[in-house]
């Protein structure tokens, strides 16, 4: 995925391709995960003032790592035109609890994807 | 930056008129492409995309096994991605979980397999409770989770898409892939329905001797 | 940023607006405001560029305009930033085609 998009009228041909194939958001290369299933991470207290995908209810939070999405384009940058940075996506979970104190319900979960700028080690 | 709230239709419908036209005069959009566009969403995705990918993992173990372990994979051998569906994650309801699809940052949604999102899926009441408060939100909707079941909630903040696999109604036991595909609603597959059991195709007879 | 958008656990804002058997699009401009944008989505702007450019909407406009109303507002910031069009021709043609209806 390039970062600059090539300026051009959609034809009706490129419409129905891009509506039925769509555009991976994936990236080919071999990158080596910081963190792995079952570790704990912490989702970054941070306020950029720019683009980013990390809502502010789970900064500052601890979760789990339950998968590894693979490697996929940042859009924190991408949003800015600035670079692919590709990384890391998890599926990261949070008890409901740590996200929203003790009056909610103890056995539910909330799973939002984080990459590896959003996360950092516990 | 012209200011849009509180601008009657007529006023929002005459200003998209003016950008329409001036995109179109630059060569920027073409009318044609404008009226595929809309032309797919409006009648050629929809739910019933989705509900086939549900109806076959009811019918076929080996199917919903490789569905719960890589969605787009298994959606992609039934030729049904799509922009916007390009990554997906099936997740199973089950006696013990229920799950619900929401994306509190904008209004992502498989576009591809369960077409444009619905107003409620858009709302500021939806992204903003639905993840601190799941439980009452799907009461809203009529559905009531009993406390030992665990509530999952979903954001799709990132590129991957979500789709429920709600629990198949055990009436519905003998019934044709296709038939079970026309049970399936569009709700059930974010979350905030069960599907309903099929009290209209069944006569009383079947019910009682079905398991 | 810390905008509008960034809404998860926030309160206050009343029952979820259940509408039985809805259109997919409420208005012929909801049509074309999503097929402009899907039209210039990849080929003028990436995905993630759209969505923040709704997301710089001032809060108190957010907060009152429609899911297709904050899309337009998406498409006229960047097709004008980026000089497809500019705010003056659109102000113009607005003023044209109210008087050519009328």
């Amino acid at each position: 995925m390039s970062i600059d998009p090539p300026n051009q009228c959609m034809t009706v041909e490129s419409a129905q391709t891009l509506m039925n194939q769509g555009v991976s958001c994936q990236v080919e290369i071999d990158l080596s995960a910081p963190f792995q299933v079952g570790d704990r991470v912490k989702a970054k207290v941070m306020h950029p003032e720019t683009y980013t995908r990390l809502p502010r209810y789970v900064r500052g939070k601890v979760g789990e790592v339950v998968k590894d999405h693979g490697v996929y384009v940042f859009p924190d940058t991408m949003g800015q035109r600035l670079s692919t940075k590709p990384q890391h996506v998890y599926s990261v979970r949070f008890s409901a609890q740590s996200l929203w104190g003790m009056d909610v319900s103890p056995n539910d979960a909330l799973y939002i994807d984080l990459f590896d700028d959003h996360l950092e080690a516990v | 930056m012209a200011s849009h709230h509180h601008h009657p239709e007529s006023e929002i419908a005459l200003r998209v008129k003016a950008i329409e036209s001036l995109l179109v005069e630059k060569g920027i959009v073409d009318p044609a492409t404008l009226d595929t566009i809309i032309e797919t969403y409006e009648h050629k995705v929809g739910p019933h995309i989705g509900a086939q990918i549900v109806a076959k993992a009811w019918v076929d173990p080996d199917f919903k096994a490789r569905l719960l372990d890589d969605g787009t994979g298994a959606i992609a051998e039934l030729g049904l991605t799509g922009f916007s569906s390009e990554h997906m994650v099936v997740v199973e309801n089950t006696p013990e979980v229920h799950n619900l699809i929401v994306c509190t940052l904008c209004s992502c949604y498989p576009w591809a397999i369960l077409g444009l999102p619905p107003t409620w899926y858009k709302s500021f009441a939806y992204r903003s409770r639905v993840v601190i408060e799941p439980r009452k939100v799907l009461q809203e909707f009529g559905l009531e989770i009993p406390e030992h079941v665990e509530v999952r909630v979903w954001d799709s903040n990132a590129d991957l898409r979500y789709l429920v696999l709600p629990e198949r109604p055990a009436e519905t036991a003998g019934m044709s892939e296709a038939d079970l595909a026309s049970l399936i609603t569009r709700n059930a597959m974010i979350g905030t329905a069960k599907v309903p059991a099929p009290t209209s195709l069944n006569p009383p007879v079947a019910q009682e001797i079905s398991p | 940023m810390n905008g509008p958008h960034d809404m998860g656990g926030m309160q206050g804002m009343g029952p979820i607006p259940i509408e039985e058997n809805e259109p997919v699009f409420h208005s012929e401009w909801e049509a074309k405001v999503f097929a402009m944008s899907f039209a210039t989505f990849i080929n003028y702007f990436p995905v993630d560029e759209t969505r923040h450019a709704s997301e710089r909407m001032p809060p108190g406009e957010y907060w009152s305009s429609s899911y297709y109303e904050r899309w337009l507002y998406a498409l006229e910031l960047l097709i004008t930033e980026h000089n497809l069009v500019t705010p003056a021709e659109i102000e113009a043609r607005v003023i044209e085609l109210a008087q050519s209806e009328t």
